[in-house]
C-alpha cells in the first residue's frame, strides 16, 4: 500500500508530500502504519530517497485522548481507531489538521481551543444541581476530547478568532446546565461565538470520536434561552 | 511560598495546581500536552470513598484496613489513614465542581463493588471515571487560569531539576516548539508525571508516561521506593495496537472469569475463593490466571443489555472497535498485563522527597498502595496527594537563598546541541524496545534470582552503550535524551526485585514463594555515580 504524507519540517517551512510503501499487517490502524514506517534504520520514500522520521502525536492509542487527530483520506479522524482495512481507497493519504498551525509533520498546535474556552469564562464554578433528565447528555458531553476534529470538518470554523465551533457549544451546555447562576452569561457568549455563526451542517457529529450529539446541546441551549426569556 | 511549578497536568497535577492557586500562590503548570491527553483519562472504573450514606457495616476504618491488607501491610498506616479519611471530602469536592457522576433515581452518586474491598464504596462515572473527572478539573483550573493564578505551559518536556546542596530551586525544560532548554525557577517543584510504562513498552497506559522524570531525579539524588511492586492487571485484551484494559468495573458489575476444560467452563476463581472470587485483589487474580496455564475468559454476556449499556458502555465500545467482540454475546479473552506502578519517588507524608522543596504526587510517587493497589484507590490518591502537597507548599515560607545555575544550564545546552548535530539514523527507540524485552522476560508476574541477575546484566550493557551511540536527531530530542534516565530507573527496579527475597503482593519470587514477616519494610534505592544501593526502610523514614 502507498502512504502519502504531507510533511513540514517546522512551522515556518513549506509543506511537501512524500510517499512511502507499507507492507505491514492488513489489520493495522493508521497509528500502527505510522509506527511501522518509522521503525527502521533508515526511513526511505517509495523512490528510495532517505528522509526523516514522521512526527505525530499519540498518547492512549485507544481513542480516548484525541492526540492523534489528523486528516485521513480527506476525512478528519483519530489515527488510532481508523483501520486501513476499512478504507475504500488503495492509497492512504495523511495530512495534519488544516485549521491549526503545524508544528512538525502531522503535529499541530490546538491550544486555540483551550484559549477560547478560557477567555469566554467556560467553567462551572459551583455546581447548582441539575435536572436528572439532563444527566445522560451531560455525561456524553463531558467526554469531549478537545481533539479538534469537529472544528476541522466544520464549514463555519476558520481559525477560531470569532466562531468557536462545536467543542465550545458543548462546553457551553455543560456549564449552563450545571450552574444555573451562570446560564445568562453563558448563553450570551454562546450566541456571540457559536449561535450566530453555525449553519447547522452538523458535520461535527459525523466525525466526533465520542459520538457527541452536538445538535442536542444546540437544542438545549436554545430551549434554555426561551425559558429564560419567558421568566424575564 | 509564592511560586510553584508543577510538572504534569493529569489529575494529580491539576488537583495540586487548583489547591495551590486557591491558596493564592502563582502556579506554573507545565506538560507536553493538554490535560485531555494525560493517562488520567484512561482510568475507567471509579474512585473509592466511605461517605455518610455508606453501606451498612462499612466505615473509614474498613477502607483503611482493606487498603493496608490489599497492599500486604507495606504502606504506612498514617498515610493510608489520611487518604481514606479525606475520601468523602474529595467526592463532595468533585461533585461541587460539577463532575458528572453516575447517579441513582434521586440524583445521588452510585457505588459499585471493586476487588479486595469489603463493601461497595467505589463511586464512578459510567466506565469513564478518569475522563469525566479530568473534564471537571480542567474547567476548575480554567477558572483559576482566567484569574491569572495558574499559567499553563504546553509543549514542555522535563529535562532535569535545578538542585543545589539538596534543595530544589526549579526545573530545566525542553520546549518542543522552539527546540530550546529553558529554566523555570520556583519556590517549590511538584512532579506529577505518572507511572513508568516505557520500561515495558506499550502497556495499558499512555505512551507518554515513561518514568524518565523519576529516573533523572534518581540520578540527581532523589531516593526511589518499592520499585519491585508492579501491578499486572488481570483483565487486558490483545489488540493489533497494544494490550488494552478491560476495567475492573466489569467484574464489579458481576463479570465471571473462567477457562474451558472438556467442553465445560471452570470458574476457577469462584471454585477457589468462593462467590467473591472474581473480586479478589489484582495480584492474586493475575497469579491464579498465570498458574492455570490456560486461555482465560471474562464473561458478562449474562448481564442484561441495559446494565452493559449504562454502566459498561466504554468497555462494550472498546471491545467492538478493537477486537470485533460483542460483550453482550461473547466472553472476552483476557490475560494479565503491566498496568500500574506502586513504586516511585519516595516521599514523606507531606509528599516532599528527600530533596527539599521537591515534591511528588500521583503515580510517580510511592506512598499509599504498598505491595499492591486496590482498584479505585489510584484516582483517590492522585487527588489526595495533590492536595497534601499543595497544603504543605502554600503553608511554607519561601527560601530566601538563591543559587546561580547558569554554568550548569549552559553545559546541558551544549550536550543537547551535540545530540542535534548527529547525522546518525539509529533510533533510540531500538534501545527502548530492547529494554522492554528485557523487563518483560525478567520481571514478569513470577520472578527468580537467575533471571533478575540476567536482566541486570543486560541493563548494564544498555547503560554502557547508551551514551556512546549517536541517535537519529530527526525525532523529538526528548526521545533521545530521556534514554539515560529510563535505563537507570529500570536497573534500579531490577535491583529492588533482586533484593526482596520473599513474595509479597505483586512481587512473587518462585525461589522465595512465602511472605517473610521480617521483611515487611519498604525498599529504598539510591544512586551515586553509577552505584545502586538498595536498603529496607526499617526506620520508617518516609512515614513521617
Amino acid at each position: 500500500m502507498k502512504v502519502r504524507i504531507l510533511r513540514q519540517n517546522s512551522p515556518e517551512d513549506q509543506p511537501h508530500w512524500e510517499t512511502f510503501d507499507y507492507n505491514g499487517p492488513e489489520d493495522a490502524s493508521v497509528a500502527a502504519v505510522l509506527d511501522y514506517i518509522n521503525y527502521n534504520d533508515d526511513i526511505e520514500t517509495d523512490e528510495g530517497k532517505k528522509t526523516s522520521r514522521i512526527i505525530w502525536d499519540c498518547s492512549c492509542l485507544q481513542g480516548i485522548c484525541g492526540a492523534c487527530a489528523i486528516v485521513i483520506n480527506g476525512r478528519p479522524a483519530l489515527a488510532c481507531e481508523t483501520f486501513i482495512r476499512d478504507l475504500k481507497e488503495d492509497v492512504l493519504v495523511l495530512r495534519p489538521l488544516r485549521k491549526f498551525p503545524v508544528i512538525r509533520d502531522l503535529m499541530v498546535d490546538r491550544s486555540s481551543i483551550q484559549e477560547n474556552l478560557k477567555k469566554s469564562g467556560m467553567f462551572i464554578g459551583e455546581y447548582s444541581g441539575s435536572d436528572e433528565r439532563e444527566h445522560d447528555h451531560q455525561y456524553s458531553v463531558s467526554k469531549c476530547l478537545k481533539c479538534g476534529l469537529c472544528l476541522e470538518v466544520c464549514p463555519n470554523y476558520i481559525n477560531g478568532k470569532t466562531f468557536f465551533g462545536a467543542a465550545f457549544a458543548n462546553d457551553c451546555y455543560v456549564v449552563a446546565s450545571r450552574n444555573s447562576a451562570k446560564s445568562d452569561e453563558i448563553r450570551k457568549t454562546y450566541a456571540e461565538h457559536f449561535g450566530s455563526g453555525c449553519s447547522k451542517s452538523l458535520s461535527c457529529m459525523d466525525v466526533c470520536p465520542m459520538k457527541i450529539q452536538t445538535i442536542a446541546s444546540i437544542a438545549k441551549m436554545n430551549r434554555m434561552k426561551s425559558r429564560n426569556r419567558k421568566s424575564e | 511560598m509564592d511560586k510553584v511549578v508543577i510538572v504534569g497536568s493529569g489529575i494529580a497535577g491539576l488537583s495540586c495546581a487548583i489547591r495551590c492557586a486557591g491558596a493564592g500562590m502563582h502556579v506554573v503548570l507545565v506538560s507536553p500536552f493538554p490535560s485531555e491527553r494525560s493517562q488520567s483519562v484512561m482510568a475507567a472504573g471509579g474512585i473509592n470513598a466511605v461517605t455518610s450514606d455508606h453501606e451498612s457495616g462499612d466505615s473509614v476504618s474498613s477502607h483503611i484496613e482493606d487498603t493496608l491488607k490489599g497492599g500486604c501491610y507495606l504502606a504506612g498506616r498514617m498515610a493510608v489513614s489520611g487518604l481514606c479519611s479525606h475520601a468523602e471530602d474529595i467526592i463532595r469536592y468533585l461533585e461541587g465542581i460539577g463532575t458528572v457522576f453516575s447517579v441513582d433515581e434521586k440524583g445521588r452518586p452510585m457505588r459499585r463493588a471493586f476487588g479486595g474491598q469489603s463493601f461497595k464504596r467505589t463511586y464512578y462515572c459510567g466506565s469513564g471515571t478518569g475522563k469525566i473527572i479530568v473534564s471537571a478539573l480542567v474547567m476548575e483550573a480554567r477558572r483559576l487560569e482566567a484569574a491569572g493564578l495558574i499559567t499553563r505551559m504546553l509543549w514542555q518536556h522535563f529535562h532535569s531539576a535545578l538542585i543545589h546542596e539538596g534543595v530544589c530551586r526549579g526545573v530545566l525544560l525542553f520546549d518542543d516548539r522552539t527546540g530550546n532548554l529553558h529554566p523555570i525557577y520556583a519556590d517549590a517543584v511538584v512532579m506529577a508525571t505518572g507511572g513508568q510504562n516505557a520500561l515495558f513498552g506499550k502497556t495499558t497506559g499512555s505512551t507518554q508516561c515513561d518514568g524518565y522524570a523519576a529516573g533523572m531525579l534518581f540520578m540527581q539524588g532523589a531516593q526511589l521506593k518499592n520499585l519491585e511492586f508492579i501491578q499486572y492487571h488481570p483483565t487486558t485484551i490483545e489488540t493489533p495496537q497494544k494490550r488494552m484494559l478491560i476495567s475492573e468495573a466489569v467484574r464489579g458489575e458481576g463479570g465471571r472469569l473462567f477457562y474451558q476444560e472438556d467442553g465445560k467452563r471452570v470458574y476457577f476463581m469462584e471454585d477457589k475463593y468462593g462467590e467473591k472470587g472474581n473480586l479478589m485483589t489484582r495480584d492474586v487474580i493475575s497469579r491464579e490466571m498465570e498458574s492455570t496455564g490456560r486461555d482465560i475468559f471474562l464473561d458478562v454476556s449474562f448481564l442484561d443489555k441495559a446494565t452493559i449499556d449504562n454502566r459498561l458502555g466504554e468497555v462494550r465500545d472498546l471491545c467492538m472497535k478493537y477486537a470485533h467482540l460483542d460483550i453482550c454475546r461473547d466472553p472476552i479473552p483476557v490475560a494479565p498485563s503491566v498496568h500500574f506502578f506502586m513504586g516511585g519517588l519516595a516521599v514523606h507524608l507531606n509528599h516532599e522527597t528527600n530533596l527539599r522543596n521537591l515534591f511528588a504526587v500521583g503515580e510517580c510517587a510511592s506512598m499509599y498502595h504498598g505491595a499492591n493497589r486496590l482498584g479505585g484507590n489510584s484516582l483517590l490518591a492522585a487527588i489526595y496527594s495533590g492536595n497534601v502537597a499543595a497544603d504543605e507548599i502554600s503553608g511554607r515560607a519561601s527560601d530566601e537563598n538563591t543559587h546561580d545555575f547558569t554554568l550548569e544550564i549552559e553545559k546541558k545546552k551544549e550536550a543537547l546541541a551535540r545530540m542535534f548535530d548527529s547525522q546518525s539514523r539509529f533510533p533510540s527507540l531500538y534501545i527502548r524496545n530492547m529494554l522492554s524485552d528485557t523487563m518483560r522476560k525478567n520481571l514478569g508476574i513470577v520472578r527468580e534470582e537467575s533471571s533478575l541477575r540476567h536482566g541486570i546484566e543486560e541493563l548494564e550493557y544498555y547503560i554502557s552503550i547508551a551514551d556512546q551511540i549517536r541517535y537519529d536527531s530527526s525525532v523529538n530530542p526528548y526521545d533521545n535524551y530521556s534514554l539515560t534516565g529510563i535505563l537507570a530507573l529500570a536497573r534500579a527496579t531490577l535491583e529492588c526485585a533482586l533484593e526482596r527475597k520473599e513474595s509479597r503482593g505483586s512481587h512473587y519470587r518462585s525461589d522465595y514463594p512465602e511472605t517473610d514477616s521480617t521483611q515487611s519494610f519498604a525498599s529504598l534505592v539510591s544512586y551515586d555515580g553509577g552505584k545502586y544501593t538498595v536498603c529496607p526502610d526499617k526506620e520508617c523514614f518516609y512515614e513521617s
